[in-house]
């Protein structure tokens, strides 16, 4: 695979980042994009130069690798679709709705014999990836208490998918998922998860502000805080490793190299996305890998079986919520 | 005022002693079922040394510090309530249930003030977040993230760190601080606690619980966590620290109860040092206690507010003993 074709699913937020993403990739051809019936791909097509694809099947036919940035409750349909066509698949987080789904979607790539890979950028931002090779450095000896925190501001509404819980899985699937998976990859399986909700800002909306206690196979306990609950512009994220040897920690609130004072209004209509000033954004840093991935060249830093394990334990704190009980974390059965 | 302490076992007690001086307080005396301990503390702060805590309170004194052991704090509690004491206990109020509700009950029936030696409600900046809350500011509250996380506390008394006379490890050190905190600021304790415990951090070195993480729920729904671990290394460069976020109906605010602090690289403190340059809430509670025995009413903070505390951190240990929340009477 010489060249790398790849086509959109999705034209909205996500699609426009992974858009700009991709255009930074040495190798690789964005090449159409597709999107909802009803719904118009007509300016990410204009801007990135794509063909505007009619259905999911036009857009297979021009494409090797399918971008899948559609909300989550259409992740397994597409992805599944993709992989009969023996087209590989890059996801968007959280892999899929509900486990079963991405169960059959890992199935379903397995036979087809095509990749898929969760897009968990947040394995890609500096700063956790920085604090993930000193754990794994042994810098800071084994993980005994993880501390993880994203707090930002609802997305807009009404109408919103994310916020409609049936469709995005709500906060734990959409914005915790980002957590689970990292506090996963620093301190390893998930076994039990006891957690809270609240509908802080919108009573009308699904619950705005988690807390969640996760319990790991290797003893580790991490609390990991989840919020729509702040004023925009606010994203703020922080993480906190206690190790047996020593502790490291950063909080985005006290990293920012800029802090503007502007006499304007915020802009609350905008997205909430994490972002600090550095030289490649890590949506970029984590396409250009995928691609590496894709070629061969590189083992994956995610894979299906980690998105797997992180809806896993989305799905385990929506049950914990529900129920007011803890709930146990099945384990993730790695095949690759 | 006259003021005794009975026992030094309690690091905080070399807090106290400067805070009663300054509040204009006599310090007549300390007692230390420890011999060595108590009299190389008498003699670093200059406090006249007494063999047994009945011989000092026959000396004649109004007030009493209970810093021992808190396994101990009942039989001392129980003796100044008992010479009609006025008395300030440390926190946690004791390792039982029964220990603790005997502490309220014998200084009640003394007709005795009881404070609890809980700091944080005199915090300057926990005291705006309070007002934040009191005024309408946040408006309804909806839940709480706290921290009080600190360096192994050994390093002050290996009985921190013995379940025989501190009733645990990190949830007994430091949940009753928070669980405090949440009481005063929603007005009600939790009716159900669930708590994860574990010793990864200096499992080689003490027995007890180093890791915990809680999760209070109050009657209305509002729930709040709590890391209580002494998950902060050797190094930091503090003994630790205690914040709180909350997230009301009409925002959300944080606090970081000791962030008033300057950054030291190098020099006398080692390579980094966080020297405190905000107020003294120490000073602030024991002004309080000092001002309440005086004009003779109840202290702000009260007995029955150290049982509550306690009563948390008792069911914490048994939810991470079960793995399951566990209820208590609203």
């Amino acid at each position: 695979m010489s060249r790398i074709r790849v086509g959109l699913v999705g034209a909205g937020f996500m699609a426009s980042v992974h858009a700009a993403g991709w255009a930074g990739c040495p190798g690789v051809e964005l090449t159409a994009v597709v999107t909802a019936p009803g719904r118009s791909p007509a300016r990410l097509a204009g801007e990135y130069g794509l063909r505007a694809c009619d259905s999911l099947d036009e857009l297979l036919d021009l494409v090797d690798v399918v971008d899948v940035c559609a909300p989550t409750d259409v992740h397994h349909q597409i992805t599944v679709r993709a992989a009969r066509a023996g087209r590989a698949v890059i996801c968007e987080k959280p892999l899929a709705r509900t486990p079963a789904q991405a169960e059959d979607m890992i199935a379903t790539c397995r036979e087809a014999g095509v990749t898929l890979l969760p897009a968990h950028v947040v394995r890609f931002f500096p700063e956790y990836a920085a604090a993930k090779a000193a754990v794994d450095a042994g810098d800071i000896g084994e993980p005994g208490v993880v501390r993880l925190t994203r707090a930002t501001f609802l997305p807009p509404g009404p109408g919103s998918w994310y916020t409609d819980h049936a469709r995005s899985g709500g906060l734990a699937f959409d914005l915790m998922v980002h957590d689970f998976d990292y506090a996963r990859w620093v301190a390893g399986d998930v076994v039990g998860v006891y957690a809270r909700s609240v509908r802080a800002m919108r009573p009308d909306a699904e619950a705005d502000h988690v807390l969640a206690i996760l319990r790991h196979a290797s003893g580790a306990i991490s609390h990991v805080e989840g919020s729509w609950a702040h004023p925009p512009p606010t994203f703020r994220t922080r993480a906190e490793i206690a190790g047996t040897r020593g502790g490291l920690e950063f909080d985005s609130d006290r990293t920012t190299p800029l802090r503007p004072n502007v006499r304007a209004d915020s802009r609350p209509g905008a997205m909430p996305l994490p972002s600090s000033p550095l030289a490649e954004p890590p949506h970029t840093v984590q396409l250009q890998h995928f691609a590496e991935v894709l070629r061969g060249e590189a083992a994956p830093v995610v894979t299906a079986a980690d998105g797997l394990a992180a809806v896993r334990i989305a799905a385990a704190v929506v049950e914990s919520i529900d129920t007011g009980r803890p709930i146990e974390v099945p384990a993730v059965e790695v095949a690759r | 005022m006259r003021v005794a302490f009975l026992s030094s076992a309690h690091v905080h007690a070399d807090a106290y002693v400067a805070n009663f001086r300054a509040a204009g307080a006599e310090v007549v005396g300390v007692a230390d079922d420890d011999a060595v301990r108590g009299a190389t503390w008498a003699a670093t702060h200059d406090v006249p040394w007494y063999s047994s805590a009945e011989e000092l309170l026959d000396a004649g004194v109004d007030a009493v510090a209970v810093c021992s052991e808190t396994a101990h704090h009942r039989r001392l509690v129980e003796l100044a309530a008992s010479a009609g004491v006025a008395v300030l206990c440390e926190k946690p109020l004791a390792t039982t249930e029964a220990d603790a509700r005997a502490i309220v009950d014998s200084c009640a029936r003394a007709a005795v003030p009881l404070m609890t030696a809980f700091p944080m409600r005199f915090s300057p900046p926990l005291r705006e977040a309070a007002a934040m809350l009191a005024d309408g500011t946040l408006g309804r509250l909806h839940a709480c993230t706290g921290t009080n996380q600190s360096v192994l506390p050994t390093r002050h008394g290996a009985w921190f760190a013995d379940a025989a006379l501190a009733g645990g490890g990190a949830i007994m050190d430091h949940s009753v601080h928070l669980a405090d905190v949440l009481r005063w600021y929603i007005g009600e304790d939790p009716v159900e606690v669930y708590a994860a415990t574990n010793r990864v951090l200096h499992g080689d070195t003490v027995d007890v619980e180093t890791g915990a993480l809680l999760m209070l729920t109050y009657p209305d729904g509002v729930f709040a966590t709590i890391d209580a671990s002494w998950s902060r290394p050797d190094s930091y460069p503090t003994w630790g620290g205690l914040t709180v976020e909350l997230v009301g109906e009409h925002g959300t605010v944080g606090v970081d109860a000791f962030g008033q602090h300057l950054t030291v690289y190098g020099g006398t403190s080692g390579p980094l040092a966080w020297p405190m340059w905000g107020s003294d809430a120490n000073q602030a509670m024991i002004d309080e206690f000092v001002d309440a025995v005086r004009t003779g009413r109840t202290p702000a903070v009260t007995g029955e507010d150290g049982l509550a505390a306690t009563l948390v951190a008792l069911a914490a240990y048994r939810s991470a003993h079960s793995g399951q929340p566990v209820s208590l009477p609203s």
